[in-house]
């Protein structure tokens, strides 16, 4: 195979798992309970090429030897496989917009006219490979994998086995040609792609109505941050004349720059800031929101939980909801020209992850609990993007990818409890399950343990830079040492982002919220968060796994009577033993080495200026260490004190929270708040387009068909059925006839 | 004695065509059975060939009686279709009457009625009788009925 290049092998990712969910549709019926095989080779296949890419990618990024001896060079593959759309002339940019004043001196000697007078529309479907890119298809196809491999065991039997895994393989292509794609056109469509197959395996169990019903509305919620992203497409056209990520090149061998290519990215005025950018930004996030669940579309999440548990892990925990995360951390430089737009995000994301956590703490629902913790940490993961350092970014990165490792490994974990407990997965319905299920009670722990944030699970190093980074933003003054060296390794570029901050842009209100104190106060919500984490982590690792041994009358074990197992099969335990390994290690490996930071900032969108002149040497910050874990320890003490050997149906948590139980146990009252704002209106407005449709509409309709009937009924009286009289009509027109013939011959 | 040419002779035979035509017309307007409906038909045939024959002989030339012929030719065969129907029609309803078929009419339309039938029909009057000659044939009891207002 001598054309393996790197593009091949990028258009592999998504193309295996293609073909998996198209085999798997072909012949499910005739492969019945061995369906899972073309999609899980498909699924194996891109996770192993995406192993490959993310090493030939490290090979490309510079060494990171010496205090920062060279600039990173920004690394970036572009495969383009085709045009999709092409129109001449299409654009002709407002005078002063950042597409006219980008221009390259080739191009207005090649034309004889100003560059970016008028331009093409073109949509090439393009794939990329950055450092970005690699890190994500590598944790979506190995999650993928791991999810497929655990799903053979527990969607065992279900009538709509094929079904699933050409579901999951569809998933898993649609997610990696999102974070593949190079235009955000491209972006969109697999964006909507992704939530096609969310909704579709929501509503796996379609027959059952919550299950149709959570489906219909995270559809419908998503919709609300889709259209975000659409008037967030067309505010770019509009901006910057094209919707391409890279660089292209046009027939007349003109540079015309991509949003994120390298030429914009090289100029410090090349990102459009004032209202114009800052609404792209919000827009951005609005979709962000929707996708990866933030408030105020976070409602959607955990009613998707009624999906099949696999699904949910995978998708509801580990990738789809991560797309959010990566559409903001894609448009770094988009967000760095708006500093109020970024500190939106920051407070979006730290509001969510307290909310979120505090819902979380009356859960009695196991995957309800990880549903509510699962948007409580994508919450985090907004709060460290919105800082706008490349330790924010970076840090969101690596909080993704330790949090898709132990969320899914916890998510696969309840999965197993679930699956053993004959589908009950209320808390309080089972107890001390650590003495049958050894090995998911084994595994959850250390899942909790990394999502509590406990040395040295992989959550601890990741919400470590995450505080980091806001605690830079909030007290800039004792990270000034760091800055200091970075200021004389870049102080001209700095200043030239200062001054195209400050002078040649227009103020946005939200602009004034970018201070210090603002950064003070979420950083002390996430720490809160932190400590929140780890309460409703380990009470529902209590409540299951602890206390009298009790399992639900429909559970079914096995081995001898009183010392019964209810361990579940090999491929369920497999990957729960994996993805325990890798929640245990990832976080320490990648922090201990820096590789994932440095790797990811030479992703081309994470060095625009703006963004690496943020750069601050790698360091682990004991005092931030000591706060995190204390407020985890706080908070795995006070669920030891409610929950540790108890019946797990006890009333402890209503007596400790009082009034505030019902506010939680009702999640703040968002659906009913949107019930009354939203869905009645509409219900209302639907009831009279209703009506009127019925009557007014279809009304006019009913009268214009009753024309020709009442004009019929005349004429039908005439009908008698007797032939006299029919004879009679014919001889008095034949007479009539006759008489006008002759009134006519008479002159 | 007046040529065939004559437009007396042309008269006189389209007089008598109109009066058989006319005949067939009335005949076919007020009569309810259908074997004289269809008698009445050919009346008006016969009518409009008498005309037809003057017409030809009155310009001296063949059309007309070619025609005749031709229409002489139809109405044989229209003659055997029509019984046909006829026969079939009767032994559906076991009446001649045209009347018995207006259930063909409009659903929303009322049936008709007859009104003021002459009493000779509610009673028939004796049919004179022969002295029996030969063997009394065995008396049908349906046959009677059905053949009573024909």
């Amino acid at each position: 195979m001598q054309d393996l290049s790197p593009a091949t092998l990028l258009v592999l990712v998504p193309l295996l798992p293609l073909v998996g969910a198209i085999f798997t549709v072909l012949l499910g019926r005739v492969l019945g309970g061995r369906a899972h095989l073309p999609a899980m080779a498909g699924i194996a296949g891109a996770a192993a090429v995406a192993i490959l890419l993310l090493a030939a990618t490290a090979r490309d990024v510079s060494p990171a030897h010496g205090p920062r001896a060279e600039p990173i060079r920004p690394v970036e593959m572009i495969a383009t496989l085709w045009n999709w759309a092409s129109f001449d002339d299409a654009y002709a940019p407002p005078p002063g917009s950042p597409a006219a004043a980008v221009r390259s001196v080739a191009d207005a000697a090649a034309q004889g006219r100003t560059a970016g007078d008028v331009r093409g529309f073109s949509i090439p479907v393009a794939l990329r490979l950055d450092p970005l890119t690699a890190t994500m298809l590598t944790i979506i196809t190995c999650v993928g994998l791991l999810v497929a491999i655990y799903s053979t065991g527990y969607m065992h039997g279900d009538p709509g086995y094929p079904r699933f895994f050409a579901l999951v393989a569809m998933f898993v292509f649609s997610m990696s040609m999102l974070v593949a794609a190079s235009n955000f056109l491209l972006v969109y469509v697999f964006w909507e792609a992704v939530g096609a197959c969310s909704y579709l395996l929501i509503g796996f169990w379609f027959t059952k109505p919550e299950a149709a019903r959570a489906a219909k509305k995270a559809f419908l919620v998503n919709r609300v941050g889709d259209f975000g992203l659409a008037i967030a497409v067309f505010l770019l056209w509009m901006t910057y004349g094209t919707l391409d990520f890279h660089d292209t090149i046009s027939p007349q061998g003109v540079i015309m720059p991509g949003i994120l290519g390298q030429t914009r990215l090289a100029d410090a005025a090349g990102y459009a800031g004032g209202a114009v950018g800052t609404a792209i930004c919000l827009l951005l996030l609005l979709a962000a929101c929707g996708k990866s669940a933030q408030l105020p579309l976070h409602v959607w999440l955990p009613d998707a939980m009624e999906g099949p548990t696999p699904a949910s892990a995978l998708i509801h925990a580990a990738t789809m909801v991560t797309a959010g995360i990566y559409l903001v951390a894609r448009c770094a430089p988009l967000f760095a020209a708006c500093p109020g737009a970024l500190t939106a995000v920051s407070i979006v994301g730290a509001t969510t992850a307290l909310v979120a956590a505090l819902i979380g703490t009356v859960q009695n629902d196991l995957k309800r609990v990880l549903a509510y913790s699962t948007i409580s940490q994508l919450g985090y993961m907004f709060a460290s993007l919105g800082t706008g350092t490349l330790l924010g970014f970076t840090a969101a990165i690596f909080h993704l990818l330790t949090h898709a490792c132990f969320k899914a490994l916890l998510f696969l974990g309840a999965g197993s409890v679930m699956h053993s407990m004959g589908g009950v997965i209320d808390m309080r319905r089972f107890g001390g399950l650590r003495r049958v299920m050894p090995v998911t009670a084994a595994t959850f722990l250390v899942g909790a343990l990394a999502l509590a944030g406990v040395a040295p699970f992989a959550g601890f190093f990741s919400k470590d830079e995450i505080l980091a980074a806001l605690h830079a933003k909030g007290w800039p003054s004792a990270h000034d040492s760091h800055h200091a060296v970075v200021a004389a390794a870049e102080g001209p570029l700095r200043l030239a982002a200062f001054a195209t901050d400050t002078g040649a842009r227009d103020a946005v209100g939200l602009d004034a919220l970018d201070r210090p104190e603002t950064w003070r106060l979420l950083f002390w919500m996430s720490l809160a968060t932190a400590g929140l984490t780890a309460f409703y982590t380990f009470r529902a690792v209590f409540m299951t796994f602890t206390g009298p041994t009790r399992v639900p009358s429909g559970a079914h074990g096995h081995g001898e009577h009183g010392h019964e197992s209810y361990e579940s099969p090999a491929p369920m335990t497999l990957p729960l033993i994996v993805l325990a390994v890798a929640s245990a290690a990832v976080g320490w490996l990648l922090f201990a080495t820096n590789w994932l930071s440095h790797f990811l900032s030479a992703t081309p969108s994470l060095t625009a200026p703006a963004v690496a002149s943020t750069a601050v040497p790698h360091a682990f910050h004991l005092d931030l260490a000591i706060q995190g874990t204390l407020a985890a320890a706080i908070g795995i003490v006070v669920a030891a004190i409610g929950h540790l050997g108890r019946r797990s149906d006890g009333p402890q948590m209503e007596r400790f929270l009082g009034p505030l139980q019902t506010l939680f146990a009702n999640k703040f009252y968002f659906d009913q708040i949107y019930a009354a704002l939203v869905v009645r209106p509409l219900e209302a407005l639907a009831l009279v387009a209703a009506l009127v449709d019925r009557h007014v509409i279809d009304g006019a309709v009913d009268a214009i068909a009753r024309i020709p009937v009442a004009a019929g009924g005349i004429i039908r009286r005439s009908q008698s059925g007797l032939m006299q009289r029919y004879a009679l009509a014919g001889v008095m027109g034949v007479l009539t006839i006759v008489v006008l013939l002759a009134w006519q011959l008479r002159g | 004695m007046n040529s065939p040419q004559s437009l007396a002779m042309l008269q006189n035979a389209l007089t008598v065509g109109a009066i058989l035509f006319s005949l067939g017309l009335v005949g076919i307007l007020t009569r309810r059975n259908l074997i004289v409906m269809f008698l009445a038909a050919e009346m008006m045939l016969q009518g409009i060939s008498v005309s037809l024959v003057a017409w030809s002989r009155h310009h001296g030339d063949w059309g007309g009686h070619v025609l005749v012929i031709f229409v002489l030719t139809v109405a044989a065969c229209e003659a055997a279709v029509a019984l046909v129907f006829v026969l079939q029609a009767f032994s559906r309803t076991g009446r001649l009457d045209a009347a018995a078929w207006q259930s063909l009419r409009e659903a929303t339309v009322g049936r008709t009625v007859d009104r003021g039938l002459p009493a000779a029909d509610a009673a028939p009057p004796p049919f004179p009788t022969l002295t029996q000659a030969g063997v009394l044939p065995a008396p049908n009891e349906d046959e009677p009925l059905q053949r009573e207002h024909v």
